[in-house]
């Protein structure tokens, strides 16, 4: 036998190759092991965590929605909820009789479900108060209350379509709701038990509670009075005038915060019927409609600022018929030479549509921009749309004239009433707004995004131009005027009428014979407290903004001077008192 | 037979045991830890386990105190009756988990496939030693150990078991390739496995039970198939990742407690012992591995003479594949193959067998200094 020294197999190159072998595979399980468990390492440790850890939501409690006078307009009703902690009960057979008593329910299905393997059971949810209070009485390990929540909207239908609502998993799904959900929905509290591979067996006994935080609370710019006068004399011009619908907002012309916005046909947030979605659309900001005369005012206010015309100029309203790029432009009356102001006063077609032909497009174009039409005013809530202005290359023969007069456009409520602020307050367009305050969950008041404040309002016009305006729509209102019955007895008041023939959403064309009657203005003319603007949908009979909408608007601005210069109740909103049961949860 | 004397006493060194004997008892907790769960009764396989260890050491001190070449004089012997035993599974064995593996001798069971590990490295250490050839085996005498190896490999593929099936594979290539192969033996080989690859491919592909097609085809993309066959290695990477770099301590393994973690306690026992003891524990292992295999190694490299160098190297091989593979599986870089990781993994045969293997080093290392026999 030979030697085993003269083997090749004992030759140092082969030992060292076996070694080389032998150190790359450790070294490959070696790389494998440090990448798993030192640089992935807190990721798997946070992966398995998921994977065995199985929460039930505890919905934190959502913020309150007041007026600015503190009035509660949505708020959260907590109702507690029964559940069991199956591994913490010793004796489920006579836990089961107690609890069976209270709940009035069989106890021999209960005691069986309580001794399931599982860690969390729901006994019943959404219990009587006073079943709860007898559950707590009993004391019985392992039973608890879980709080749950009911969004109620205390008013009803008040403000309804603004407001909008939460849904069953307590999200804002509209309006209000919606927009500031991220602030009212606060954060969920968590039940945290353990579960493995097979979905079941847990430890520790004892579940985790993280407690829910409360939403933080807005504070409307709405005040409730004014809006229950705007939605009571809305329901009422409906009633009288057959109308199909309409829309109310009063706005505080200095800082464009909203104190009413009535929308008609009624919604109530407490009985969301999913079935019409319609009903809940805020029609103020999503529903255009063509302003007809209202609209003048921009024309006005273009070619007042430009120099083209001044307030006593005489205009040729050519007795009631202008032919104009091959068709007659119409009067409502036959007017002859009259002045500017009474153009304006008067609404004549005619006249406002040569004005508008000395300021040329351009500088039509430019004012109706400047006002904010086109777009979207930025208003707080969802689902605003921005209107429809073609841009001046796609302007007809005709466009200059009947856009000057409020045809060709289409725009949103809250944009007429922020173009009429802009009037009321000296020129300035304003941002018009529904949220004044965000409270956080200690009641401290929270500023609401920071460039609402530091905005400044852009300007329309000069002052001198608002005031000639101002001058010219109280003569609207004066006894001559198209909206004599929009006067209030003993304040000034200045505002515009207006009638159009509707545009059919479907075609995109003027429909025969539904119009859309409006009064827009605001009072007292030389110091506003208010704006309005009242919009009729399809009102039976004739139709004129001056008789239908003109009425409405004096009734909606009496009674909301008069209670606004009544002295305003404590403006601090106070909190809803706690529920009265106290609930069990782990700490 | 064998007596023991003083001499041979003293060259028993202690080391290699005691790194033997703490992977052992760091597998019984293992096991301990993953079949342990909080719902109550304690499971008693680490107490089998324990009883297997027993006997295992039995096992040991057999295989190292019988002379070596007393036992490769009757390897064809062996190797015959290990063949019948395996046509014997096929025929009349019994079926455990959709594999026919176990044949019963009367009292117990017995796993024919494990036997066959020893006995093919007893015989291919017994031939190749005596047909050795200077300068390495030419590709013609190569045919003889390979079909030595391909006979049981094929009857083991047929039960079938894969992971066993691989383990022959890799020991007869691990001892042919240390034991001398010419270049041109290198070459053949590697030629005739090309030219035969796509024969052999759809053999072997066909031969292939659907689950282990699955594990092949998830083990390219894990991902695809999360709650399936991925499902095992993506739950073993979790529980690795998830140990960090101190581990969650004994008995903190949540992935294998709460059941995420199948096989904690077989084969994927590493990564239960890597949850628990962290990426320091996962060192300290592979180091404890690392020195056993030195420990081999060295035997092999002293060993007195061809027979007992090529039987070390068959063990060798063994324990490489064995730690490679399941390892690897275990850490996501090689499919799911059913190979334990020898001496933690729960199971009898794969204990008695690695002890009877290590018992086989002993038993050369013992003999070392001897020039006579």
């Amino acid at each position: 036998m030979p030697r085993p020294e003269e083997d090749e197999f004992r030759s140092r190159g082969r030992a060292v190759a076996v070694l080389a072998v032998l150190a790359a595979l450790y070294a490959a399980l070696g790389i494998r092991v440090v990448y798993l468990q030192v640089i992935r390492g807190p990721d798997f440790v946070h992966r398995a965590e998921r994977q065995h850890e199985k929460a039930i939501a505890v919905e934190a409690e959502r913020g309150t929605i007041y007026d600015r006078h503190g009035n509660i307009l949505a708020a959260d009703l907590t109702v507690p909820s029964l559940y069991a902690v199956p591994p913490l009960i010793d004796n489920p057979g006579s836990i089961a009789r107690e609890l069976a008593v209270v709940l009035g329910v069989d106890p021999l299905p209960l005691a069986k479900r309580l001794a399931e393997p599982r860690e969390f059971i729901w006994l019943s949810r959404r219990v009587d108060p006073a079943v709860a209070k007898a559950v707590e009485d009993l004391g019985a390990e392992g039973v608890r209350l879980m709080p749950e929540r009911r969004r109620i909207y205390p008013k009803k239908a008040l403000l309804g379509q603004a407001l909008g609502f939460a849904g069953t998993d307590h999200e804002g799904l509209e309006g209000i709701e919606r927009a500031y959900d991220r602030t009212l929905r606060g954060e969920k509290g968590w039940l945290v038990y353990e579960r493995d591979g097979m979905g079941q067996r847990l430890f520790p006994k004892d579940l985790r509670y993280v407690a829910p935080s409360r939403g933080g609370d807005l504070v409307l710019t709405i005040d409730e009075v004014v809006q229950y006068i705007s939605e009571r004399e809305l329901d009422a011009v409906i009633a009288e005038s057959g109308a199909d619908g309409g829309t109310i907002v009063v706005m505080d012309p200095a800082d464009g915060g909203v104190l009413a916005m009535a929308v008609r046909q009624a919604f109530n947030p407490n009985d969301v019927d999913a079935r019409h979605p319609a009903s809940w659309r805020n029609r103020a900001i999503t529903d255009l409609f063509e302003p007809g005369s209202t609209f003048k005012v921009v024309t006005a206010a273009a070619a007042l600022e430009a120099g083209v015309v001044r307030a006593d100029d005489l205009i040729d309203c050519e007795r009631g018929a202008w032919p104009i790029a091959g068709g007659v432009l119409h009067d409502h009356e036959p007017l002859g030479r009259i002045s500017f102001s009474d153009v304006i006063a008067k609404s004549s077609n005619i006249g406002t549509a040569k004005v508008a032909l000395r300021l040329g497009q351009e500088r039509l174009a430019r004012s109706i921009a400047a006002f904010g039409f086109g777009r979207k005013t930025g208003i707080d809530v969802g689902g605003e749309v921005s209107g429809r202005v073609r841009p001046t290359a796609r302007w007809s023969g005709r466009s200059l004239a009947t856009m000057a007069i409020g045809q060709e456009v289409g725009v949103t409520a809250i944009q007429l009433v922020t173009a009429y602020a802009a009037v009321a307050n000296g020129g300035r367009l304003v941002k018009p707004h529904l949220v004044v305050e965000v409270r956080d969950e200690r009641g401290r008041a929270q500023p609401i995004a920071q460039e609402e404040h530091d905005e400044t309002h852009p300007r329309v016009m000069s002052e001198q131009t608002a005031e000639v305006l101002t001058t010219i729509l109280e003569r609207v209102v004066s006894p001559r005027g198209t909206g004599a019955l929009a006067a209030v007895e003993g304040v000034s008041v200045a505002g515009k009428t207006g009638t159009a023939q509707q545009i059919d959403p479907a075609t995109g064309r003027y429909t025969a014979n539904r119009v859309v009657s409006s009064f827009v203005g605001f009072a007292p003319s030389r110091r506003p407290a208010v704006v309005v603007l009242v919009v009729i949908d399809n009102p039976e009979g004739h139709g004129w903004g001056g008789s239908v909408a003109a009425p409405v608007f004096r009734r909606v601005v009496e009674a909301t001077l008069r209670h606004l210069e009544t002295p305003s109740a404590p403006s601090d909103p106070v909190r809803p008192p706690a529920t009265a049961v106290t609930l069990l949860v782990p700490r | 037979m064998v007596r023991l004397d003083k001499n041979r006493l003293s060259s028993l060194d202690w080391k290699g045991l005691v790194a033997i004997g703490l992977i052992v008892t760091a597998g019984v907790a293992t096991i301990y830890s993953a079949t342990t769960h909080q719902t109550g009764s304690p499971s008693t396989l680490y107490l089998k386990q324990l009883a297997w260890v027993g006997m295992g050491m039995a096992v040991f001190v057999a295989a190292a105190l019988v002379d070596y070449h007393t036992l490769t004089r009757y390897a064809y012997a062996g190797y015959a009756a290990v063949i019948v035993l395996l046509v014997g599974v096929l025929l009349v064995g019994r079926v455990g988990m959709g594999a026919r593996r176990w044949i019963s001798l009367g009292v117990f069971d017995v796993q024919p496939s494990e036997l066959a590990k020893l006995v093919l490295i007893l015989v291919l250490a017994r031939y190749c030693s005596e047909r050795h050839v200077r300068g390495g085996l030419g590709p013609t005498q190569l045919l003889a150990p390979l079909t030595l190896a391909l006979i049981p490999i094929g009857l083991i593929l047929k039960q079938p078991d894969l992971g066993t099936g691989l383990t022959l594979l890799a020991i007869t290539l691990s001892m042919i390739l240390l034991v001398g192969i010419r270049y041109q033996s290198i070459v053949f080989l590697a030629l005739s496995a090309l030219m035969l690859f796509p024969f052999f491919w759809t053999l072997f592909w066909n031969s292939l039970k659907g689950y282990q097609r699955n594990r092949l085809l998830t083990f390219v993309n894990p991902s695809s198939d999360p709650l399936g066959m991925g499902y095992h290695v993506i739950q073993s990477k979790i529980a690795i990742g998830s140990g960090g770099f101190w581990g969650k301590g004994f008995l903190g393994s949540t992935q294998s407690q709460l059941k995420f973690l199948p096989e904690g306690h077989t084969d994927f026992i590493f990564a239960v012992f890597a949850e628990e003891w962290g990426f320091v524990g996962v060192l300290g292992l592979l180091a404890l591995y690392g020195f056993v295999l030195f420990w081999i190694m060295e035997t092999a490299y002293k060993a007195k003479d061809r027979e007992g160098a090529f039987l070390v190297i068959g063990v060798a091989g063994m324990v490489v594949f064995s730690l490679v593979v399941n390892i690897g599986m275990t850490l996501g870089m090689m499919p799911v193959v059913g190979v334990p990781l020898l001496l933690m993994s729960y199971g009898g045969s794969s204990m008695l067998t690695v002890f009877a293997a290590l018992g086989l080093v002993m038993n050369v290392r013992l003999r070392r200094f001897m020039l006579f026999y």
